[in-house]
């Protein structure tokens, strides 16, 4: 029998030289196939339903395994390289896998129409994976409401965002608040004659007071935009046929232009300013959506 | 059925006096335990995966344990010629495989409820409370101990006739092909050639449909598992493992044991 003295130095050392001799070698070897690791992978598996059959029917499993992975190429890519090449086709597959993954497509397009330089800034991507999701999950209201944020947001189309949350809407049981956005950003994409028959349904429909209340708020808010309109046009007839600035509402009275001082709808009177622009009164609590504001 | 009982019993004592079957329990205990980890490095999903990953590795380790102590059933008896002592007794051939196999279905029970502990510990684990869609979970597990059974039974078939290392292959084999019989099915209905629809449709008939017993997917989801596909599947689990328990009988009853 070899003493312990003499075999456990020499064990210890081959150990050591040995283990640092392997990290090495790894991490060159991670350097080596870091750029296309992940790629390679893909390349094999492209399409979900290959995913499916070789699961063996345990796809419910597979599709938290890709959810996962999902996740992590979002999170190690913006880390990163915040190219995303593989994100789309990683929630395609999840949700080809188990298409009740409802939060594969809400978070997958929340990570996808993420605007660059933070996420991909692939709003349109986002848009057919939640549609995708509809198809699959027609009860689910709340991917209706995604699709509307992803174009408020991400794409800035009030009309279309208005779209999805008042289609939301419809589903017997979506919130009340579907409609206040659908009537909400229609009014905010000037589409007001769309927000006031919608706000005017909603109030209605609704025997809450508050609900009740802030439609009337709103609907206040458009007959103002309304109003500001036509009394910004009547100043700039002013100016015309004048030449000069109205410095108030008298001057467009004694011109014949109004026949009374104009009031919101709540009775506080109209401001002009020196550059022709109609505003609220300071202590009316009425909100627009484009009109009267101080700017 | 006394001796029935007698040999079940012995096989039982056998089986779990085998180091392998703790180890893989314990592997699957701990896989489940895992699945709490994994669910930290995603999002929303941890009790999606836990069952998932849970009532998988059920499967998966259940199925090692009736395949790998299912091929040596027979085998082992004759390979150590304790057989050959036991036939001498007053014990029909059939009786023989009939025990074998009820104390391999008695180990396979004990264990899948050992998994099933652990795996609904875990559960708890995560949720904090159990809710009335959770029975649907043990649905999915009694499903899981069906195919056992079958995979079982298929296990004993071969091992009646060929070696060890075959049998695992064949019962394995026929496994993967049951799991894709949905997939059959489908065949059968895009193959434009009439006659090879209906040797598509017929191998689907054939091959035990492993696939009716998985419904880990739907119940991660909280769906219910219908009465009425519970009786179906445990008539069809019952039907085949039966016939294939009697192909098993039968083969033994005529093979030259000299």
């Amino acid at each position: 029998m070899i003493p312990t003295r003499r075999w456990l130095p020499t064990t210890i050392l081959v150990g050591l030289v040995a283990g640092y001799a392997l990290v090495h070698l790894q991490r060159a070897v991670d350097r080596y196939l870091e750029g296309y690791r992940t790629e390679v992978e893909m390349l094999y598996l492209p399409s979900g339903e290959w995913v499916k059959r070789l699961s063996l029917g345990y796809r419910g499993l597979a599709a938290c395994l890709y959810w996962t992975r999902a996740v992590q190429h979002y999170g190690r890519e913006n880390l990163g390289k915040r190219q995303y090449k593989l994100l789309y086709q990683l929630l395609d597959i999840t949700t080809t896998l188990d298409p009740e993954l409802t939060l594969a497509y809400r978070f997958g397009a929340i990570f996808l129409a993420e605007p660059q330089p933070m996420g991909p800034g692939r709003p349109h991507e986002a848009i057919a994976l939640l549609r995708k999701g509809l198809k699959q999950n027609p009860d689910q209201w709340r991917l209706w409401y995604d699709i509307g944020f992803v174009y408020y947001r991400a794409l800035k189309d009030y009309q279309r965002a208005s779209d999805a949350f008042l289609e939301g809407s419809k589903n017997p049981n979506s919130m009340y608040w579907m409609q206040v956005m659908a009537a909400k950003i229609a009014a905010e994409g000037g589409n007001r004659e769309r927000a006031r028959f919608l706000w005017r349904k909603l109030l209605e429909s609704t025997d809450d007071p508050t609900i009740q209340a802030n439609a009337v708020r709103y609907l206040q808010g458009l007959q103002v935009d309304d109003e500001v309109e036509i009394l910004e046009a009547l100043v700039k007839r002013f100016r015309e046929q004048t030449g000069r600035q109205a410095r108030s509402f008298v001057e467009l009275l004694a011109a014949g232009l109004l026949r009374a001082l104009p009031h919101d709808p709540l009775g506080y009177p109209y401001r002009l300013t020196a550059e022709g622009q109609v505003l609220l009164h300071r202590d009316s609590a009425i909100i627009t959506s484009t009109k009267g504001r101080v700017r | 059925m006394q001796r029935v009982g007698a040999i079940a019993l012995n096989t039982f004592r056998e089986a779990v006096r085998d180091r392998v079957l703790y180890n893989l329990i314990l592997f699957a205990l701990v896989l489940i335990g895992t699945a709490i980890l994994f669910g930290e490095i995603s999002i929303g999903v941890q009790q999606l995966i836990l069952i998932n990953l849970g009532l998988t590795a059920i499967t998966f380790f259940g199925l090692a344990i009736a395949i790998f102590i299912g091929i040596g059933l027979v085998y082992k008896e004759m390979d150590k010629r304790t057989l050959y002592a036991l036939l001498a007794k007053p014990v029909r051939r059939y009786e023989f495989i009939l025990g074998k196999f009820c104390g391999l279905a008695l180990t396979l029970l004990v264990n899948t409820l050992l998994m099933a502990v652990g795996f609904f510990l875990a559960l708890y684990y995560v949720k904090r409370s159990f809710e009335a869609d959770d029975t649907s979970l043990l649905v999915a597990i009694y499903f899981i101990f069906w195919q056992l059974l079958l995979a079982t039974a298929l296990a004993l078939l071969f091992s009646t006739f060929s070696s060890p290392a075959l049998s695992a292959a064949l019962t394995l084999s026929l496994f993967i092909i049951g799991s894709f019989a949905g997939d059959m099915r489908g065949l059968a209905d895009v193959v434009k050639t009439p006659w090879l629809g209906l040797v598509t449709s017929a191998v689907y008939y054939a091959v035990p449909n492993f696939s009716n017993f998985n419904v880990i997917t739907s119940v991660a989801h909280g769906h219910a598992v219908p009465g009425v596909l519970i009786l179906h599947n445990t008539v069809y689990g019952a039907l085949y493992t039966g016939l294939v328990l009697a192909a098993s009988m039968l083969v033994f009853q005529n093979r030259d044991l000299k």
